[in-house]
Order: C-alpha cells, then sequence, then structure tokens
C-alpha cells in the first residue's frame, strides 16, 4: 500500500485516527503518574494542587503495601532463579541436542502461555491446598513459576539459535572441553538473552495476579491482589502513588532490556526502531 | 594435535555422537518436563476429575448441569459477548494503528510502537485503575464532554458494560496491534504495485489483494483476542457492574466465597473446551492461509 499515492484527506485522517488510538494506550497511564501528585486523588482533573502525600503515606505506619511489596519481590526473585535454570536446561535440549519428541515438549512450554490462567491458577489451588501451602511464598513462586518459565525458554532458545554454533565446534575443534566451551563462548554471547529471560520472568511473576490471588493468604498478600483489594474493597488513595511506581519500574525494566539488546546486537541498529520495540514485546518469535 | 583432532570431532561414529547427543538431550529437558507436567499438567488433570466427581466421590455430570442453567449460563452468555466486543473494537482498532505505523517512518513507527509495547507490560490492574479515574463522573472524559457541549453530559461510563469494553479493549489491543504489524510486514509489497500496474484503483487493491491477504492474519489476531479475553476478569469486576460477571470471576467467587471447587472446575473446564476451540480454529485458518500462500507461490 505504501507505494501508491493516498489523497492527503485520506492520510491526515489514518494519522489523526491513529493518534487518538495511541493516546486511547496511553491516556490510563499519564492519568495515574499526573494523579499521584494530585492533592485531591480522585475527583478533580487537572488537579489544583501538588502533594506527595500518597508516596509518604505508602509507607505510614499500618500501611499494608511494604509487606505487600517485598512479599511480591521475593516472590518475583524465587520465581526468577528456577526460571533461568528451567529456561537455560530447556533451551540447551531444544537447541544444541537430538531431542526425542522435541514438538511434545514445544508443546508443553506453550501450554501455560495459552490456556486460561485462571484455569492454572485453579489447578494450583487444587494442588496445594491439601498440601497446607496456601500462603507461602514458595508455593506462589512455584505457582508463577509455571507461566514465566515458558517465556525465558522462547527466549533463552532464541538466543541460542542466534548464536553461530561454528564457534563452539571451531572451539572444540582447538582442544576446548564442554564447560570451557559453555564458560568462555555460549555464556558471553548468551548473556543478553539471559539478562532479558531474567527481568522478563521477574515481571511476569511480579505482576501476576490469578495464582496470588488463589494461592495467597490472609498475611501474605502480593502487591497485585493489595492493588486490586483496594480498588474493591477499601479505597485507600494512596493506591496511585504505588501505581506510578509500578509504572516507573516497569518502564525501568523495558529500558534496560532494550539497552541490553541494544549492546548485545553490537550496535548496529539504532536502539530506538521498529523491531526492536516490537521484538521486545514478542521475546519468543514463534509464540503463537 | 592431530591425534585429538580426529579423536574429538569429525571421525567420531556417527551413531555413538547420536546417542550421546540424545542423551544429553533428554537430560536438559528433563527439568522443564518434570516442572510442567506436576505444576501445570497433573493441577489441570486434576480440575477436570474433580469436575466429574460428586462431593461423595462418585462420577456425576450434575456439575455440568448447573454451569449450563441458570446464572451460570447467563455469566456463560456475557462472557462470550464481551470476549467478542472486546475482540471485534481490539481488531479494528488494532488494524487502523498497525497499518498506520507501517506507513510512518522509521523514527515516528518506532516511537509508536513503543506507546503501544509500553502499556503491554505494565500491570492490567493500574491500566484499569487509571480508566477508573478517567471515566468517572468527573472524570476527564466526562469533563471534556462538558466543556465540548456535548449534549446528555455527564455520561455513565464507569460499572456498566461501556467502562468494560473500554478497559479491556485497551489492555487486549497491543496484542492485537503487535500481531497485525507482523502480518502486514508479510505482505509482498510487489503484489500491491502489480495490481496497480494493472489499473486497479486503491479501492480495488484494498479489497481484492490486500485484505485476502491479510484476512487469515485478521482472523487469528480476532480469535487470540478473543480466547484471551475469555479467561480474564480483572477489568470486569473492577470497572462492570453485576451484569458484567465473568466466567473467571465466577470461579474465583464459586472457590473463595462459596467453597464450591467442584463447580468451579466444571467451569474451567468449560473455559478451557472454549480455548481450546478458539485455537484449533487459529490452527486451521493459519493452516488454510499457508497452504493458499503455497499455491500461489508455485
Amino acid at each position: 500500500m505504501m507505494e501508491l499515492r493516498r489523497t492527503v484527506t485520506g492520510r491526515i485522517t489514518l494519522t489523526a485516527v491513529a493518534t487518538v488510538i495511541l493516546l486511547f494506550l496511553a491516556l490510563p497511564i499519564v492519568v495515574i503518574i499526573v494523579t499521584s501528585f494530585s492533592s485531591n486523588a480522585f475527583a478533580a482533573f487537572p488537579p489544583k494542587a501538588w502533594t506527595f502525600t500518597w508516596y509518604t503515606s505508602l509507607f505510614a505506619d499500618g500501611s499494608k503495601w511494604p509487606a505487600a511489596l517485598s512479599l511480591s519481590a521475593l516472590v518475583a526473585a524465587l520465581s526468577t532463579v528456577f526460571s533461568l535454570v528451567i529456561g537455560v536446561t530447556a533451551a540447551t535440549a531444544l537447541t544444541r541436542s537430538e531431542l526425542p519428541l522435541r514438538s511434545a515438549v514445544y508443546a508443553l512450554v506453550l501450554g501455560p502461555l495459552l490456556i486460561p490462567q485462571i484455569v492454572t491458577a485453579l489447578g494450583l489451588f487444587l494442588l496445594f491446598e491439601p498440601a497446607s501451602m496456601l500462603g507461602s511464598p514458595l508455593a506462589i513462586a512455584l505457582g508463577h513459576t509455571v507461566l514465566a518459565s515458558p517465556i525465558a525458554v522462547l527466549i533463552l532458545v532464541a538466543t541460542l539459535r542466534g548464536i553461530d554454533e561454528r564457534l563452539e565446534d571451531a572451539a572444540a575443534s582447538m582442544g576446548a572441553g564442554r564447560l570451557t566451551i559453555a564458560r568462555r563462548i555460549t555464556f558471553p554471547l548468551a548473556a543478553p538473552g539471559m539478562i532479558a529471560a531474567a527481568i522478563f520472568s521477574f515481571i511476569t511473576s511480579f505482576d501476576e495476579f490469578y495464582i496470588s490471588q488463589f494461592l495467597s493468604s490472609v498475611d501474605t498478600v502480593t502487591l497485585p491482589v493489595q492493588i486490586y483489594n483496594s480498588l474493591t474493597f477499601d479505597i485507600d488513595p494512596s493506591v496511585t502513588a504505588i501505581s506510578a511506581i509500578l509504572i516507573a519500574f516497569a518502564i525501568l525494566a523495558l529500558a534496560l532490556v532494550a539497552l541490553v539488546r541494544w549492546l548485545g546486537s553490537g550496535r548496529q541498529e539504532p536502539l530506538l526502531s521498529v523491531e526492536n520495540t516490537a521484538g521486545i514485546a514478542a521475546p519468543g518469535g514463534e509464540a503463537v | 594435535m592431530a591425534a585429538t583432532l580426529t579423536a574429538n570431532a569429525p571421525a567420531r561414529p556417527r551413531k555413538l555422537l547420536a546417542s550421546r547427543r540424545t542423551r544429553a538431550g533428554i537430560l536438559y529437558a528433563l527439568p522443564v518436563v518434570v516442572y510442567l507436567l506436576v505444576l501445570f499438567v497433573y493441577p489441570i488433570l486434576s480440575t477436570l476429575f474433580l469436575s466429574l466427581k460428586n462431593t461423595d466421590g462418585s462420577l456425576t455430570l450434575q456439575w455440568y448441569v448447573d454451569a449450563l442453567t441458570g446464572v451460570n449460563l447467563s455469566v456463560l452468555f456475557t462472557t462470550l459477548r464481551i470476549s467478542a466486543e472486546t475482540a471485534l473494537f481490539s481488531l479494528v482498532f488494532g488494524f487502523i494503528l498497525a497499518n498506520a505505523i507501517s506507513r510512518l517512518k522509521p523514527l515516528w513507527a518506532g516511537v509508536a510502537m513503543l506507546i503501544v509495547v509500553v502499556p503491554h507490560f505494565i500491570s492490567a490492574l493500574v491500566r484499569t485503575y487509571g480508566w477508573i479515574i478517567l471515566l468517572g463522573d468527573k472524570g476527564l472524559v466526562n469533563e471534556a464532554m462538558a466543556k465540548l457541549w456535548v449534549p446528555g453530559a455527564p455520561f455513565q461510563l464507569l460499572y456498566n458494560e461501556i467502562g468494560v469494553v473500554i478497559g479491556t479493549t485497551s489492555v487486549m489491543l497491543p496484542y492485537t496491534v503487535l500481531l497485525l504489524y507482523g502480518v502486514m510486514r508479510g505482505v509482498d509489497r510487489r503484489l500491491l504495485a502489480a495490481a496497480a500496474s494493472m489499473g486497479a484503483g486503491r479501492v480495488t487493491i484494498f479489497r481484492r489483494v490486500y485484505l485476502p491477504l491479510v484476512a487469515p492474519g485478521l482472523a487469528s489476531a480476532g480469535l487470540l483476542s478473543f480466547i484471551l479475553s475469555l479467561g480474564y476478569y480483572i477489568t470486569p469486576a473492577l470497572m462492570g457492574g453485576p451484569q458484567q460477571t465473568m466466567i473467571a470471576s465466577l470461579i474465583n467467587q464459586q472457590v473463595m466465597k462459596q467453597n464450591q471447587w467442584n463447580g468451579a472446575a466444571a467451569e474451567g473446564v468449560i473455559l478451557l473446551l472454549l480455548t481450546f476451540a478458539g485455537l484449533l480454529l487459529v490452527k486451521l485458518i493459519t493452516s488454510l492461509g499457508a497452504s493458499r500462500k503455497k499455491r500461489s507461490a508455485s
């Protein structure tokens, strides 16, 4: 379509409609950031006065946010470690070996990404409830790993596929052992992919809601569940501040992934390109 | 040196090499397979068994009868309706946006893609909260409409289906934009140029060449956002009323409030079957699209 000459009005209309759709995506996020500094956290937009109250009230006495935040961080860290172990081994099996039933293993890995998370959450509840593990950070982390590890596997499979195997063969022909090859050749080349896999595993677990809700108890509530609760039951204006912090956190994590990819790609392509950004969102490249 | 070379790589008997690589493969695949069998496949199978068992342990289909009658049936219909509306809007908006991005200069395309991708990684809860602030009676949207003298403003945009569809569409839209952008990049531009050189007008080229080429991609993007919406309830629960209860929300209520695991399991299996049906359709459409592409290439 690009080569065809378009009418000016047609082009302007398309651009205008596209801008409105982009606003539709960005507006809810912008409004939270602005509101988090507004003295009147609910009504009145744009704000009449500015304040840091909601940020300081996050850490006031009796606030539920620090506990939820640290639980989510702990769970996400555990889940990241599990996902990396599973991801590195699985990606090695899928790209560097003769694996029988390879397509069955792929189907198994894609499973958690395709079926509704609520069904996975219900199944995990049925598994952990009889074991009286509800509310255990370990159980929540094990549950999150079901969703996070497939993403790690897909990213690392793409990473290992992108590494020229002849480099490894060349090292072997020079007499390097398998450990040396892994340490001196494969690992440095795969490092950007591993960092990306770790960040995405962390985000997946940190934002996960359904499994957390099923596996949490009264005393152990993850951050998303706490946000959901404060939006449904007790309207707590400090939820704007924590939401704004989460937005900053997500942007930071994505910037880090983009930076690592850019450094890893030898800086040939521009940092901000469609392929780069789209590639961040579709890490495996063959998920669907 | 020569001895180690021959001993190490090419001269090694092929069968031995293959079997060692096979053993290594099985060993390395073990963690992911065991993990997902224990924490994914087994829990889902036990959900399936639970949905077929009575409280005394005998086999029954009662839970499915319950799930498909009365209030539960209307929840199922609501779920299908909201998912269909969400899929439709995500598809239309996604098509327009992906198309516009594919025409932009690289830098602007990158900026636009960033606005699509960044929200995708911000918790859906947070984005839903943003919509709650925006769509309230005194929210930005209603205030703006009042300033523009839109008749009837302020509108009730929250706690009804309008709010739910706005919120859910904004959550699903990044998926469809990314999928459709990929599809549009896959279109061979020379076909369009060829059609133009044969004298076809813009509308004809769009309708007879471009649309058939992207149709399988459109269908699968729509179906995927439909499937994703089926199991979703964060936005409907926060931005809708009781009329907008979705099946996933019902599962949650049955477990957490009513301690009704069997019923929840049956609802879960129904959701799973709907998802499988959708995925099967996606598979069918993409394989049809692929075979058509192959035929036109040969």
